[in-house]
């Protein structure tokens, strides 16, 4: 046992250490309300050298969800008040460095760890995000898993229009709305972590959620146009024919190439090039059908799992094949045709289907290669199982040769339901 | 004995959280996943060196088995060096660990006020000693693979295992090499031999220290793998703690996500053990050097140099590309040949402990 | 000699955490390697067939022993004047350690020495009343009363007995009765003849020679009978003062199960154990504690059944407590127990005589102490604390459900007030923004940090409970319901805390009710606050830290030489007693870190009509 005198001392240091420590409260503890959490940022092109960045950030204040900016007096664009959040721009160098620059001017700290969604314009993202991507993905603040969305026009301009219909929670409203993805397949889901990592892989290219304000202006006035009827009109987002609600719309798929959007894939496109990825969900298609013209038939088509993807390299040219497996539930046929009264006009069906999506698939794949020479379908993953080292994968350099890779697609499909009806019979025609 | 599994597991593993993916995956790309398998076969060949050793001399433990071949003066000098590089060690792992804990989840505290807090609970355990160490070891086991499995689990929709391709990453030749640098991440089995004698017999030992060296080559291989799936060798060995990267990218809806923090609680779990474990072995190995009989008063001058060795390294870069890589890396030629010599000493000189000579 | 000053609040903190028995030689070797544990294993072989399984922790309690004779050698030296053996117990028991003090002469009988002259019975009444009267005092002491009579032989003697403490009737009946009639049933005068046991007509009658044992047995309620010429006194048993009776339990009430309680008796209690467990191999044994107040205390056990180092071990502790007086179980419990300064109990306190005997069923002491209506077992493991009595009469799937709400409910009541802390200070990414956003606009209006509303609720908190227990009757429930609900509601309108962290406060309180053990519950309620103050100081690192702290407190803690968190660490075999409650007819084995002699609870068919063709 120590003698009470070295005992007393090891006492002492032990109080001095726990004092030190209790006294290190105030380096990292923050509390909630200090920080204000920034829901959504948008980048925009700013003077010379200069970007804006658009902040979204939640208040605080009781019953802040049904108001919006018009209450106070002064649109939203005045005030920057809307629906429980605040909008505020700031012209600066760089990202982060506009977070301080903010930071100045709000009272509370601006806090990056809620943000939901990262909003480029298009016309900075045709010259490159990478620099801006860089500070997001080093810094702590900032979750990885924000979404990536570039959009047609100001981004400054649709944050202000970003807000929440159906409830009072615009956090709520911006997740779910991703999640939306899943159930259209005309748009994909696109994480920052995702983002970030197609941005430095040599595999393949990035992509971005296609966004923009609808200014409700698309939809046709009453018997304006007739006549022509396109199943798949090639849609910007923004195009949507629709009215009321909320303005703000996700549709396509934006292409890059390197960190430069080079083009964009309209949402019909988008769900092809889902289906090639796997990353298709559930869905409806249109079909024209093929025995009445300006009928369709509307199929719901669930892929079987991913499509499978082989590739073989024959004098340094990529032979890429993708098989894939398609569970089709027919859910209108507009003329009431009865396609299982014998096998041969199931399997023609079938087969109208399967090259309905393997036209739409190559389509895409040929949009990809011709016009932007950007792999975005990862199947630089499979090439570089034909190379034993990465030396040799990266001499290669598989982005540049996507152009030469001859894809052949495959798909099955099988209609394995029909809806309610088994034999529909048709209706009477008036006598 | 399941405890001495546990601590010997947790001491290789906890690797696994800090830089260990980065450099490996640096230099291997995606060869990573089975390098590291490499090396534990490596590992397992001087593991079963180490076995050979101390079958010569039963009941005797590393130690004690250095001074009946080499005698009481070298084998005093090299116990001394073994002392001082595993103090070396815990205080390079420590500041890792808090350069780490600093750069993702405590950005402003001082690096000093970490440091402390986490010595004083390293205190704590190498007051209590090896069996308190062992225990509170097999107590948190379950809970660190419990953590690291959920977060292998979790971000299991990242996933693209296609991304391991090319298969042999940098060349084998590359892989070959580094595979035989990172046997050192396995070293910390010789702490099975130095403790060989609380192991009740020879036969535990090697079966103990073979499941620990399998573990930890299975949990370093997956994890590896995992993290290459998920971000790619390009992206990831440019991530500081790719498993904790790992844990960032959990999403499952929008109310479970973002949830790192939580395995914070792993990480801090693992790196005391680990740490601890190794302190106190350098601890008593210094109390074996001068025949101390009681360690504890030699404890708060082992925690200040442990302190001062923390504070080494001034910024990441010397501790990522100097200290661990000396560590992970090159600690190799330290750790692993003098047992390989001592055995090779004991058969030319004929030295073979009898069955009666029993400490 | 610096051990007989109490040490700093600090160094005793220190001790809290410390691991007193790695102080050995050789720091590498584990306690199970030891060779003195070889040894001790062969040794114990030869005692006994039956204890060759003997986990590490015996073989380490012993070889702790061995240890203690050494050190016993120390302590041995210090001298222990009168004044100053008070404080030396307290040293000694404050160590924690099992050292043996050398025996000494029991400072009771010394004082009592003091007064009477000589310890022999003399042989004359007039002596021998002057040696009683002197001993209590008489005339000042009201309550010895001595009943001089003369014998039918003219010979002289007394009855003498404390007032209050005595059944009159067995006095009247039974004693003077018969010996003032004696001369009608026996022929001579002669008193030799017929021995004095003879006569009186209790069912249990001691004859003492020494006057100090003649002392403590009329303390205890019995009756003294002198006649002159003799060299002894008979004892006659006429205990028999008021006591409450058998009634249900207060703190441990169940739905199902029995419905008694110990009472503060100790004949009582050892009655109630024996009518549950009637096996002749219950052993009882009588310790007297307390210098002053010379309190009984009874040691139950099953022979046979519990392992006898920890009966040793138990019987060690209890002899050798010196202490002028000790009324209640809690204070023989800091008497007795392993670390002092442990926040969590290793003795388990219950007033359930079916709890007692299951516990001693399972190879477990019983320490019954009288004048207490709690019963001590020992020893026992965290996993035996956060049983109930009710566990055994439930159906298994009802216990293993409740166990594991238990479970939880020990980690809510230790973690979630720092957890939240740690979670709104420094990680609010982890929270989802509608809720960190919710809790924002509910704090809007607080001035305070969270640290101090944590603070201020939980002190709030144990306040009101503190209160209802202070509270006579059914006022002290109502009040504290209401007290809770107001306060809280206040609390938030007037915005002085947010609404989440009511939440969080009652979640914890309530936590904290449900488990079982009442000790347990305190130690919990004051670990909550070391955690809150890591998870305030370095977040979640600094809670991960704290944890690791209190695991390492936990594997060193110990009961009676059994590791605390048994099971776990050391691991030992699973009972199916422990989390999982497996069915009654599957726990085929006795707790296997307790080492019990005979650790098969039944056969490994206990359903024997399961074997049967149904008639």
């Amino acid at each position: 046992m120590a003698p009470k005198k070295l005992s007393f001392l090891k006492g002492a240091i032990v109080l001095v250490c726990a004092c030190c420590l209790s006294l290190t409260g105030c380096y990292d503890a923050k509390e909630i309300d200090q920080e204000v959490f920034t829901l959504v940022i948008g980048v925009d092109k700013g003077t010379g050298n200069m970007i804006r960045v658009t902040f979204q950030v939640s208040t605080y204040k009781e019953d802040g969800g049904n108001g919006g900016g018009s209450q106070n007096g002064g649109s939203a664009a005045d005030t920057g008040e809307l629906d429980g959040t605040v909008i505020s721009t700031v012209e600066a160098p760089s990202l982060i460095e506009s977070i301080n620059m903010l930071n100045s001017a709000s009272n509370r700290q601006i806090s990056l760890s809620q943000t939901k969604m990262i909003i480029f314009s298009e016309e900075y993202a045709r010259e490159g995000v990478g620099r801006y991507i860089e500070p997001l993905t080093r810094f702590r603040e900032v979750g990885e898993l924000m979404r990536v969305l570039v959009c047609r026009g100001r981004a400054e301009d649709y944050i202000l229009e970003n807000r929440s219909f159906i409830g009072g929670s615009l956090p709520k409203d911006i997740e779910l709305s991703f999640l939306q993805s899943a159930n259209t397949g005309y748009y994909p889901d696109v994480f920052l972590n995702e983002f970030y990592v197609r941005l430095l892989s040599p595999y393949a290219q990035a992509i971005a959620i296609y966004t923009a304000i609808n200014d409700f202006d698309s939809l046709p006035e009453d018997g304006m146009e007739k006549g022509i009827i396109e199943p798949h009109p090639d849609l910007k987002p923004g195009e949507i024919p629709r009215k009321g609600g909320n303005k703000r719309e996700m549709l396509g798929t934006v292409v890059f190439s390197g960190d430069k959007m080079v083009g964009y894939l309209n949402q019909n496109e988008t769900r092809f090039y889902l289906l090639a990825t796997g990353k298709y969900k559930r869905g409806l298609f249109t079909l024209d059908d093929p025995k009445s013209a300006g009928d369709f038939i509307v199929l719901e088509v669930t892929a079987h799992g991913a499509p499978k993807v082989t590739t073989f390299l024959e004098n340094e040219i990529p032979y890429i094949y993708l098989e894939m497996l398609l569970d089709i539930d027919i859910a209108a046929i507009q003329n009431r045709e009865n396609y299982f009264l014998n096998p041969s006009a199931y399997l023609e069906l079938e087969k109208y289907i399967e090259t309905y999506f393997v036209r739409g698939m190559e389509e895409v794949i040929r949009k990809t290669q011709q016009e932007w020479n950007s792999d975005i379908f990862e199947f630089g993953k499979k090439i570089a199982g034909n190379f034993w080292t990465i030396p040799q994968f990266e001499e290669y350099n598989w982005l540049e040769r996507y152009r030469e890779a001859k894809i052949d697609v495959k798909v099955k499909a099988n209609i394995s339901r029909a809806g309610y009806y088994f034999h529909p019979r048709p209706i009477e025609p008036e006598k | 004995m399941l405890e001495a599994y546990a601590l010997v597991t947790i001491v290789i593993i906890t690797k696994i959280f800090y830089t260990f993916p980065l450099t490996t995956i640096k230099q291997t790309g995606t060869a990573a996943w089975y390098t590291t398998l490499i090396s534990c076969v490596g590992a397992i060949v001087f593991f079963a060196l180490l076995y050979l050793l101390l079958q010569r001399f039963p009941q005797k433990d590393l130690y004690q088995v250095f001074e009946a071949v080499l005698g009481k003066k070298v084998s005093r000098f090299i116990i001394l060096i073994f002392s001082v590089y595993f103090l070396y060690y815990t205080g390079i792992n420590l500041s890792e660990f808090v350069t780490i804990l600093k750069i993702y989840s405590m950005p402003f505290t001082p690096k000093e006020v970490l440091v402390a807090g986490f010595l004083t609970v390293i205190a704590a355990m190498a007051y209590v000693g090896l069996e308190g160490i062992v225990r509170v070891a097999y107590v948190l086991f379950y809970l660190i693979i419990t953590g690291l499995v959920l977060i292998l689990i979790l971000a299991i929709p990242f996933y693209d295992f296609n991304s391991l391709k090319p298969w042999l990453g940098y060349g084998l030749g590359v892989s070959a090499s580094e595979g035989f640098l990172k046997i050192s991440a396995y070293d910390s089995v010789i702490i099975l031999a130095i403790i060989a004698n609380s192991l009740q017999g020879l036969k535990y030992f090697k079966r103990i220290g073979l499941s620990c060296l399998l573990t930890a080559g299975a949990i370093f291989s997956i994890c590896l793998a995992c993290i290459l799936a998920a971000f790619q060798y390009t992206a990831g060995s440019g991530y500081i703690s790719g498993m904790y990267h790992l844990s960032r990218i959990i999403y499952y809806s929008r109310f479970f996500q973002r949830v790192e923090a939580i395995f914070l609680f792993v990480w801090v779990f693992a790196s005391v053990i680990a740490i601890s474990a190794v302190f106190y072995i350098a601890l008593s190995s210094y109390c074996r050097v001068f025949s101390i009989t009681n360690h504890r008063p030699l404890l708060w001058p082992f925690l200040f140099l442990t302190f001062a060795f923390t504070f080494l390294p001034s910024n990441i870069y010397e501790i990522i590309s100097v200290h661990v890589r000396l560590i992970r890396g090159y600690s190799v030629f330290l750790i692993v040949p003098v047992p390989i010599l001592v055995l090779l000493v004991s058969i030319i000189r004929g030295k073979k402990g009898g069955k009666a000579s029993g400490t | 000699m610096s051990e007989k000053k109490p040490k700093n609040i600090i160094w005793q903190m220190l001790e809290l955490i410390s691991y007193k028995k790695t102080s050995r030689p050789k720091t590498f070797i584990l306690p199970e390697m030891d060779e003195q544990q070889s040894k001790q294993r062969q040794e114990s072989n030869k005692r006994q067939e039956s204890e060759q399984q003997q986990i590490p922790e015996n073989r380490q309690q012993s070889k702790g022993r061995n240890q203690a004779d050494e050190q016993a050698k120390d302590t041995s030296q210090i001298p222990g004047g009168q004044e100053q053996k008070h404080t030396q117990a307290m040293v000694v028991e404050r160590a924690g350690q099992r050292r043996r003090i050398p025996k000494k002469p029991l400072a009771a009988s010394e004082v009592k020495s003091a007064r009477v002259e000589k310890d022999q019975v003399k042989t004359d009444v007039n002596s021998n009343l002057q040696v009683l009267r002197q001993a209590f005092h008489v005339p000042e002491n009201k309550d010895l009363i001595i009943r001089d009579i003369i014998l039918p032989n003219k010979k002289r003697g007394f009855l003498a007995f404390l007032d209050g403490m005595v059944n009159k009737i067995i006095i009247n009946e039974y004693i003077l009765r018969p010996l003032l009639e004696q001369e009608a049933t026996s022929q001579s005068g002669n008193t030799k003849g017929i021995a004095l046991e003879d006569i009186v007509l209790t069912n249990d009658t001691q004859s003492l020679k020494n006057i100090n044992e003649v002392i403590s047995e009329i303390l205890k309620g019995n009756t003294a009978v002198y006649v002159d010429g003799l060299d002894y006194i008979l004892i006659c048993e006429t205990i028999g003062f008021e006591k409450r009776g058998v009634e249900t339990p207060k703190t441990e009430i169940v739905v199902k199960g029995p419905q008694e309680a110990f009472s503060e008796n100790l004949r009582t209690n050892i009655t109630l154990l024996r009518r549950i467990i009637r096996n002749r191999d219950l052993v009882t044994e009588f310790f007297e504690i307390g210098e002053k107040s010379s309190t009984v205390c009874a040691i139950v056990y099953l022979q046979g059944l519990v392992n006898p180092l920890v009966v040793r071990e138990v019987k060690r502790r209890l002899e050798n407590i010196k202490i002028d007086f000790v009324v209640s179980a809690g204070m023989l419990e800091e008497l007795i127990e392993d670390n002092p300064y442990s926040l969590f109990p290793t003795i388990l306190n219950t007033e359930r005589p079916d709890r007692t005997a299951a516990s001693i069923m399972e190879g477990r002491v019983a320490i019954i102490l009288d004048g207490t209506p709690i019963v001590l077992i020992v020893p026992v493991t965290l996993n035996a604390l956060m049983h109930s009595s009710e566990d055994a009469a439930l159906k298994w799937h009802n216990t293993t459900a409740l166990r594991m709400v238990r479970f939880c409910a020990f980690a809510i009541a230790i973690l979630l007030p720092g957890f939240y802390l740690a979670l709104t200070t420094y990680h609010h990414e982890m929270i989802p923004t509608e809720l960190l956003i919710a809790i924002a606009k509910a704090k809007e209006n607080v001035p305070f940090p969270t640290i101090i509303e944590v603070l201020l609720m939980e002190l709030g908190f144990e306040l009101i409970r503190e209160a209802g227990i202070r509270i006579p009757g059914i006022v002290g429930n109502t009040l504290g319901i209401i007290g809770a609900l107001i306060l809280g509601e206040a609390a938030v309108s007037a915005n002085i805390v947010s609404p989440v962290l009511i939440i969080i406060v009652a979640l914890t309180g309530l936590s904290n009710f449900a488990l079982p053990n009442y000790s347990l519950a305190f130690g919990v309620r004051i670990l909550r606050f070391c955690f809150i103050f890591a998870g305030a100081v370095l977040g979640f690192f600094g809670l991960a830290l704290a944890a690791v702290l209190l695991t390492l407190m936990l594997v060193n803690l110990k009961s009676f030489g059994v590791p605390f968190m048994s099971i776990v660490a050391p691991r030992t075999k699973r009972g199916k007693d422990i989390v999982l409650r497996w069915p009654l007819w599957m726990q085929e084995k006795r707790p296997d870190f307790l080492n019990p002699l005979d650790s098969q609870r039944q056969p490994e068919i206990a359903r024997q009509w399961t074997q049967q063709d149904p008639e």
